[in-house]
C-alpha cells in the first residue's frame, strides 16, 4: 500500500517533468505560427489544457463527494476537498491566462461575450464558496456531508450555466473543436494533447501529494493523542 | 410528505403574520435596491431599457437572499429543528416546506414591487408583462429551491449570515441571465422567444432532482 502511495506521486512527477517542458519546446519550435493570431496563439497550449484539467479536478471533487455520500468513509471526503482545492488553484490560472490571450487576440482583457470564460467565472465563484462553507462548519459528520452536497450541486450548475450564457449571449469565442473533429493542423493538435497530458499529470501529482499530506497530518494527530494517553 | 411540507410552510406563514419579520424588510430592501441601482446607473434606466430590466432582476435576487437569512431561524432559536428531524416525516418535507414558504414570501413582495417598477420604468404602453410574470414565477421557484438548499447547508455554520449570500449568489447567476433575457424579450427585442422561460423551468427541474437526491444529507443528524 505504501509503495502504491509512492508510485502515485512518482509517476505523475516524472511525467509532468517531461511533458510540460516538452509542451513549451513543441509550442515554440515545432508548431508553425498561427496564420491569424500569430505568436499569441501559443498560449492556447497552456490556457486550454489548464482549463480542461481544472474541470477534471472539479469533476473528481464532485465524484468523490458522491462517493462520500454513498460510502461514508472519510477518505472520500478528503479526496473531494482536495479535488475542489486543486480545481480552484487551476481555476485561478485559467482566469489569469484567459485575459492574457483575450488581450492579445481581441484587444480586451475580459470579453463578456465569450461563453467559456463566463461559465468558468460562475463555476469559479461557486467553488470558492465551497471553502467558506467547509471552514465555517465544525469538523465532523455535518461538515463532511454539507461539503459533499455542495460539491455535488456544482455538477448541475455547469451545464445550466452553459445553457444560460448561450441563451443570453452571442457566440464570439473561436471554436477550436467542432463536431467534425478538431479544426486545426496535426502539429497543433499533437502539441495540445502533450500539453493536456502534462497538465493532467501535474494535477494528479498535486492531488496525490496533498492527499498524502492530509493523511500524514491525521496520523500525527492520532499519534499525539496516543502519546498523551487520551486514546489508543 | 406533501401534507407535512404544506404544514411546515403554513407554520412559517402564520409566524410571519404574527411577527412580521421578513416580508416587510424584504419590501423596504427591494425598494431601496431599485432606487440605488437607478441612481448608480445615473438615469440610464429609461423606459424599456435593458438597464431597467436588469435592475428588477438584481433587486429580486438580492431581496430573496435577505429573506433566506431567516429561513430555519425560528426553528433554530426554539430548538424546533431537532423535533422536526425526530418527527416521523420525510426529511425532504422540511426543506420543501421551507422552500414553499420562501416562494410565497417572494411572490408577496413581487406583487407589490413589480407593479411599482412597471409604473416607474415603463409608464403607459409598456411591453408584455405576461412574460415577465411567468419568468418571475419560474425564477422564484428556482431561487427558493437553491436558497433553501444553501440555507440548510449553512445551518450550524459559525458565520451563517455572511456565508449564505456567498453560497446562493453564484447558484442564481443562470436564473438572472435567463430572467433578464426573457424580460428583454418582453420589451419586444428578438431574443430567443420562449427559450429563456424553458430554461428557467429546466433549472427548477434540475435542482428539484438534485435537492431530492441529497435531502437526507442536508439537515444533519
Amino acid at each position: 500500500m505504501r509503495s502504491l502511495g509512492r508510485l502515485s506521486t512518482t509517476i505523475p512527477l516524472v511525467l509532468s517533468t517531461i511533458l510540460i517542458p516538452l509542451t513549451v519546446a513543441l509550442a515554440f519550435w515545432w508548431t508553425p505560427e498561427d496564420f491569424d493570431q500569430g505568436l499569441s496563439q501559443k498560449i492556447f497550449y497552456f490556457h486550454v489544457p489548464i482549463a480542461l484539467t481544472s474541470y477534471v479536478a472539479f469533476a473528481f471533487g464532485a465524484f468523490s463527494a458522491a462517493m462520500y455520500l454513498w460510502k461514508r468513509t472519510e477518505v472520500w471526503d478528503l479526496r473531494s476537498y482536495v479535488g475542489v482545492h486543486a480545481g480552484t488553484i487551476w481555476g485561478t490560472l485559467v482566469l489569469l491566462t484567459g485575459p492574457i490571450w483575450a488581450k492579445a487576440s481581441w484587444g480586451v482583457w475580459w470579453n463578456w461575450g465569450d461563453r467559456q470564460i463566463n461559465v468558468f467565472l460562475i463555476l469559479f465563484l461557486y467553488y470558492c464558496a465551497y471553502f467558506m462553507l467547509r471552514f465555517s462548519l465544525d469538523e465532523g459528520e455535518r461538515r463532511r456531508s454539507a461539503s459533499a452536497v455542495f460539491a455535488l450541486l456544482g455538477v448541475g450548475l455547469i451545464p445550466l450555466s452553459f445553457l444560460a450564457v448561450r441563451i443570453a449571449q452571442t457566440l464570439i469565442h473561436p471554436v477550436v473543436f467542432t463536431s467534425g473533429g478538431a479544426a486545426m493542423p496535426n502539429s497543433f493538435l499533437l502539441t495540445f494533447v502533450v500539453g493536456f497530458a502534462g497538465m493532467l499529470s501535474l494535477m494528479v501529482l498535486l492531488i496525490s501529494t496533498e492527499m498524502r499530506g492530509k493523511r500524514t497530518a491525521a496520523r500525527v494527530l492520532q499519534l499525539q493523542r496516543v502519546a498523551r494517553g487520551e486514546d489508543a | 410528505m406533501i401534507p407535512a411540507a404544506l404544514a411546515i410552510a403554513r407554520v412559517k406563514f402564520v409566524l410571519e403574520l404574527r411577527r412580521r419579520e421578513v416580508i416587510f424588510a424584504m419590501l423596504l430592501f427591494i425598494a431601496a435596491t431599485i432606487v440605488i441601482v437607478h441612481f448608480a446607473l445615473s438615469g440610464d434606466t429609461g423606459a424599456g431599457s435593458r438597464a431597467a430590466a436588469g435592475m428588477l432582476w438584481a433587486a429580486v435576487v438580492f431581496t430573496a437572499v435577505l429573506g433566506l437569512l431567516r429561513t430555519f431561524a425560528a426553528e433554530q432559536e426554539e430548538g424546533a429543528l431537532d423535533a422536526l428531524l425526530l418527527a416521523p416525516i420525510d426529511r425532504a418535507a422540511i426543506w420543501i416546506g421551507a422552500a414553499l414558504a420562501q416562494f410565497g414570501f417572494l411572490v408577496v413582495v413581487e406583487i407589490v414591487a413589480v407593479p411599482v417598477w412597471w409604473v416607474l420604468f415603463f409608464q403607459a404602453g409598456g411591453p408584455s408583462i405576461g412574460t415577465v410574470v411567468v419568468a418571475l414565477l419560474l425564477a422564484n421557484i428556482g431561487i427558493a429551491l437553491v436558497g433553501t438548499l444553501a440555507a440548510a447547508l449553512a445551518l450550524g455554520a459559525r458565520t451563517r449570515d455572511v456565508l449564505l449570500p456567498v453560497l446562493v449568489l453564484p447558484l442564481v447567476i443562470p436564473i438572472v441571465l435567463a430572467g433578464v433575457t426573457a424580460t428583454y424579450g418582453a420589451f419586444g427585442e428578438e431574443v430567443g422567444g420562449l427559450r429563456p422561460l424553458g430554461f428557467l423551468a429546466l433549472y427548477d427541474l434540475v435542482f428539484v432532482v438534485l435537492a431530492w437526491g441529497t435531502s437526507e444529507h442536508l439537515l444533519g443528524d
